[in-house]
């Protein structure tokens, strides 16, 4: 019987070392790793395979624990535990690190660009999560600093087409924020998980945000509007973000990653049990308690923790994952068909 | 000799620690010296790599001050797991955080990669039980404290052999 | 043997009506009323100095000066062994006031003599305004700033300055930046350490005069009566010492914010001899109104007290304030100084530009045409942040810089008006905002009574006494210390 998820490749991405996250640029052509040898990867495909095709080396100290691509693929940002954030611009031959953002006290654990580009989002140990804004000049200047979460920050991840921001945290909650007046205010807290929430996804919609967490579960969070059919109360003029749906029993430890293809609706997570999960929502699911069941599972999918996943943002069903063994590993997803 | 460790004339939280006796050395077995076989890892292998540890305050191992014991050591070769309950040696022990956090790194340093590894506080033993554990599970704040070179050397020490 | 007593322990008006015999025997037996008090928690606030960079102990110091201390020092002070009696003096910062009108209801003035009222009915001794603290503090800016202005071709950290004001900034700055950005700091003391000096050093200094004659420091007839009748009654059976020590006195600031805790156990407050902090406690806003409510206390019924002033026999008269919005007004006082010595021009009005936000503001001054002074006021961390990267880039222009931790200036620190979920309550603040711009303004430099300690007990305006008492220094601390509690 043919494998739902199937492995393509594999690459010693950052040998002796751990790869921490991968990140497709828009276009999808490129993927970009980084890892515990203060390195960041660009890898394009080459026959039937992938080869490393750009080093972007010298601009941080410690480990570079997140990339993010801005919108029009022209620049990567880069999250190091050095406490500096990374801007590095395309140029014809390769990538120059043109700004270093300095300002968090501690490790920086993830960066993330504003569908517009023109905001950037950074979060610290520090317990901060900031906003920047960038102009034509390409000079970044600070706009918000969120100090909302109790504990160390460890992921944010910005709504797909609005300006509304989500972070993770080892508080074991997830924060929403969105500008009101001329600041940046937290707008919602999602309470639920029972340990560190390692990483945040929004569906394509942005109506609905998935979790995932030391708890072992991933949650999936709705939004509820003031005045919604559904009776769900919120306070004021802000949404709720309700849990409508628990995945529990599946994960055997941390779950440090989830991602949502938004071609395909499939949800993917990466498991410090090594393996990589794929979840289906039942198509006839109630929309206000939808199920999911589980579509693949690679029990050994690396030979140890996974610690990322992510689905190409143009090729349905090709997925990266990335692990403390530090390689890559490329799969081919396909929809079981009894799903 | 080991000193008073790196935290210098600072007044000692626990002054009189009870001391233990040390363990017998393992007996090795005529299959262990066969080199044809493969070994399998056990506890009171796990134990011996992790008894000699300094305490970071006492010139005592954390064998003596009875922090590790074998009987708190459980691995499942099969399965690559090794879990370790430590115990401090006062419910407020400052030192807890740093004494898992040396276990967790001997550990680390120690066996194959495809071992994981759990590192917990004895439960009851301590006032911030919930609180080092999270932080002893948490794989990148244990990774961002190995790249701290301030850290690192206090664990060094910890770990380095008593001539 | 009798236990030695100052006669100013038994000078305040809680126990003028007393029995003082009777009191000096039997007092041990009052019953402990405050006991059962005051156990609310206090937070830190996370304007700028979150607990990250506290050490356990700075962090118990600080969570040790709550109500409960205050109320240690009034029980204290109802027992038998006078030897530990304290004279306790509370100092209120003015933007603390305005919390307390707006909240309450009152005009600013009764606002003001009803938590006096209420301070004394607690057996507090002194309650002064932290205003003339402010004074000095914006007078030795001024000058400092005008001698970095004529040095700024010579040295290369002279120019920008910093305003040394805010606690929250302070730490910030030297915990976590480097003495690039330390050495721009004015280096007058704030308002709150320099309050600490003028009660534990001249206040207690003009006792010590007093106590050779044995006279009072207290100008009420009635009270006068209660205290000769006392001192013939102890100058015959005790032995009364000569001087009022800075550990003699118990000093509580009421701020508006949570930083000024931490403000107060800088070392430069300490006095070694006297094993003495120039503050004792800070308590907020917030928590002064959590006594009020847990003792069931309404400030509309409180008698209301005229606030004390440093000096003997006066009372303070009616609330003013400093130029400037929302702050204790260093931006302005310091831009009309400078606008007169440097460039011979009179600011009446100034007119703030808002930048890129609310809380980051320009003021220039301009002469034939071209900008002469170009000054900001960047307030929250934000702000800070931009200004920060700005000055390590070299692309920083301003002179000066009023910078305050928190977002809108003092009146929303973290110690008051906040609601229940730790928000700045909006509309209270806005009604705040307008009870402090109605306070009438007063220049610093018109304010006689600085004038004459400048002369009778700081020996000048250019002496060494100038310098130790109303400037300080700021710089970067080394944190990496050996040390084996390394956060991770």
């Amino acid at each position: 019987m043919k494998e739902a998820l199937e492995l393509v490749c594999r690459v010693p991405a950052h040998p002796d070392s751990r790869c921490w996250f991968l990140a497709w640029s828009p276009g999808g052509g490129l993927l970009a790793s980084c890892g515990g040898d203060r390195l960041v990867r660009l890898w394009g495909r080459e026959g039937p395979g992938w080869s490393c095709r750009a080093v972007l080396g010298e601009g941080h100290q410690r480990t570079v624990r997140r990339v993010a691509w801005s919108p029009c693929g022209s620049y990567l940002a880069s999250a190091s535990f050095d406490a500096t954030t990374c801007i590095w611009k395309k140029q014809e031959d390769g990538f120059e690190c043109v700004t270093t953002l300095e300002g968090h006290e501690n490790e920086v654990k993830s960066v993330a660009w504003a569908p517009s580009g023109t905001l950037l989002a950074t979060c610290s140990r520090d317990k901060s999560v900031w906003v920047w804004e960038v102009d034509e000049e390409e000079e970044y200047e600070c706009v918000s600093v969120l100090n909302s979460h109790t504990q160390d920050v460890k992921h944010v991840v910005w709504h797909p087409n609005q300006e509304l921001l989500a972070s993770a945290s080892y508080d074991d909650t997830v924060k929403l924020y969105h500008e009101e007046e001329d600041d940046w205010v937290c707008c919602a807290t999602l309470e639920g998980h029972e340990s560190t929430v390692w990483s945040v996804a929004f569906d394509r919609s942005g109506e609905r945000l998935a979790s995932c967490s030391d708890d072992k579960t991933v949650r999936i969070w709705r939004r509820y509007k003031p005045g919604n059919e559904e009776g769900v109360a919120c306070s004021g003029t802000d949404p709720t973000w309700k849990c409508v749906c628990n995945l529990s029993g599946y994960h055997s430890r941390t779950i440090y990653d989830v991602a949502w293809c938004h071609l395909t609706g499939a949800l993917a997570t990466a498991c410090g049990d090594d393996a990589i999960r794929i979840f289906e929502e039942s198509a006839s699911s109630d929309p206000q308690q939808p199920t999911f069941s589980l579509a693949a599972h690679v029990p050994r999918a690396h030979s140890q923790d996974v610690n990322c996943v992510a689905w190409n943002p143009k090729e349905p069903g090709l997925l990266a994952s990335c692990s403390d063994d530090g390689e890559i590993a490329f799969w081919k997803y396909q929809r079981p068909e009894v799903c | 000799m080991v000193g008073p460790g790196p935290g210098g004339g600072a007044p000692l939280e626990n002054a009189n620690p009870l001391i233990y006796r040390r363990s017998g050395e393992r007996p090795v077995t005529a299959r262990e010296e066969d080199d044809e076989l493969a070994d399998s890892i056990d506890d009171r292998e796990i134990f011996d790599l992790i008894r000699s540890i300094n305490d970071p305050e006492h010139p005592l191992t954390l064998e003596e001050l009875n922090v590790v014991e074998q009987v708190r050591v459980k691995v499942n070769d099969a399965e690559s797991t090794v879990a370790v309950e430590f115990t401090p040696t006062i419910p407020h022990c400052s030192m807890a955080t740093l004494i898992g956090l040396s276990i967790k790194v001997k550990l680390i340093r120690s066996l194959p990669e495809r071992f994981k590894l759990d590192v917990h506080i004895t439960p009851g033993t301590h006032a911030s039980e919930h609180a080092v554990n999270k932080q002893l599970a948490d794989k990148e704040r244990v990774a961002a404290a190995l790249e701290n070179s301030h850290l690192l050397e206090v664990v060094n020490q910890c770990l380095s052999a008593r001539s | 043997f009798f236990p030695q007593i100052s006669c100013q322990w038994y000078c305040s008006q809680k126990y003028e009506t007393l029995d003082l015999t009777v009191y000096i025997q039997c007092n041990c037996r009052i019953k402990n009323e405050f006991d059962t008090l005051a156990n609310a928690k206090i937070l830190l606030s996370d304007c700028l100095a979150c607990d990250n960079c506290m050490t356990s102990e700075e962090g118990a110091r600080v969570f040790q000066q709550n109500q409960k201390e205050l109320f240690r020092i009034l029980n204290l002070n109802k027992k038998c062994d006078t030897s530990k009696h304290k004279v306790l003096a509370v100092s209120i910062c003015p933007q603390s006031l305005p919390y307390f009108a707006a909240k309450f209801n009152l005009c600013v003035n009764d606002a003001a003599k009803r938590l006096c009222g209420f301070l004394k009915s607690l057996g507090v001794h002194y309650v002064f305004d932290t205003t003339i603290a402010a004074d000095f503090s914006i007078l030795e800016s001024q000058r400092e700033f005008v001698q970095r202005y004529q040095r700024r071709n010579q040295e290369e950290h002279a120019l920008p300055m910093f305003a040394s004001a805010c606690p929250g900034w302070i730490r910030y700055a030297e915990r976590v930046l480097t003495n690039l950005v330390t050495s721009h700091i004015c280096t007058a003391k704030s308002p709150q350490q320099i309050m600490g000096s003028l009660v534990k050093g001249y206040f207690a200094r003009q006792q010590v005069g007093n106590s050779d004659l044995f006279l009072p420091l207290y100008s009420s007839k009635k009270m006068g009566y209660c205290l000769l009748l006392f001192m013939e009654f102890t100058c015959a059976l005790f032995c009364v010492p000569q001087n009022l020590s800075p550990d003699k006195i118990f000093h509580v600031i009421v701020a508006p914010c949570y930083d000024k805790k931490l403000e107060a156990l800088r070392e430069d407050f300490y006095t070694a001899l006297y094993n003495s902090q120039e503050v004792d406690c800070v308590l907020t806003s917030g928590e002064i109104v959590q006594i009020m409510e847990q003792k069931n206390v309404s400030m509309k019924d409180v008698t209301e007290v005229a606030v004390d002033s440093l000096f003997d026999e006066i009372k303070e008269g009616d609330v003013v304030r400093h130029d400037g919005k929302r702050s204790d007004g260093y931006l302005e006082h310091i831009f009309k100084h400078a606008a007169k010595e440097l460039f011979g021009m009179d600011v009446k009005e100034i007119t703030y530009k808002a930048l890129k936000n609310k809380d980051f503001q320009e003021v220039t001054l301009e002469k034939d045409g071209e900008t002469v002074l170009r000054f900001a006021a960047a307030y929250g961390f934000r702000n800070i942040q931009n200004m920060v990267l700005k000055l390590k880039k070299g692309k920083f222009l301003y002179h000066f810089v009023e910078v305050l931790a928190c977002p809108g200036g003092c009146l929303n620190g973290k110690g008051q008006a906040q609601t229940e979920d730790g928000k700045p309550d909006k509309a209270l603040l806005n009604q705040m905002e307008e009870v402090y711009a109605a306070i009438p303004v007063r220049l610093p430099e018109t304010n006689m009574h600085v004038q004459q300690m400048y002369q009778d007990w700081l020996e000048g305006m250019d002496s060494k006494k100038v310098q130790e008492t109303l400037h300080t220094k700021y710089s970067a601390v080394n944190q990496t210390a050996n040390n084996l509690d390394i956060k991770w």
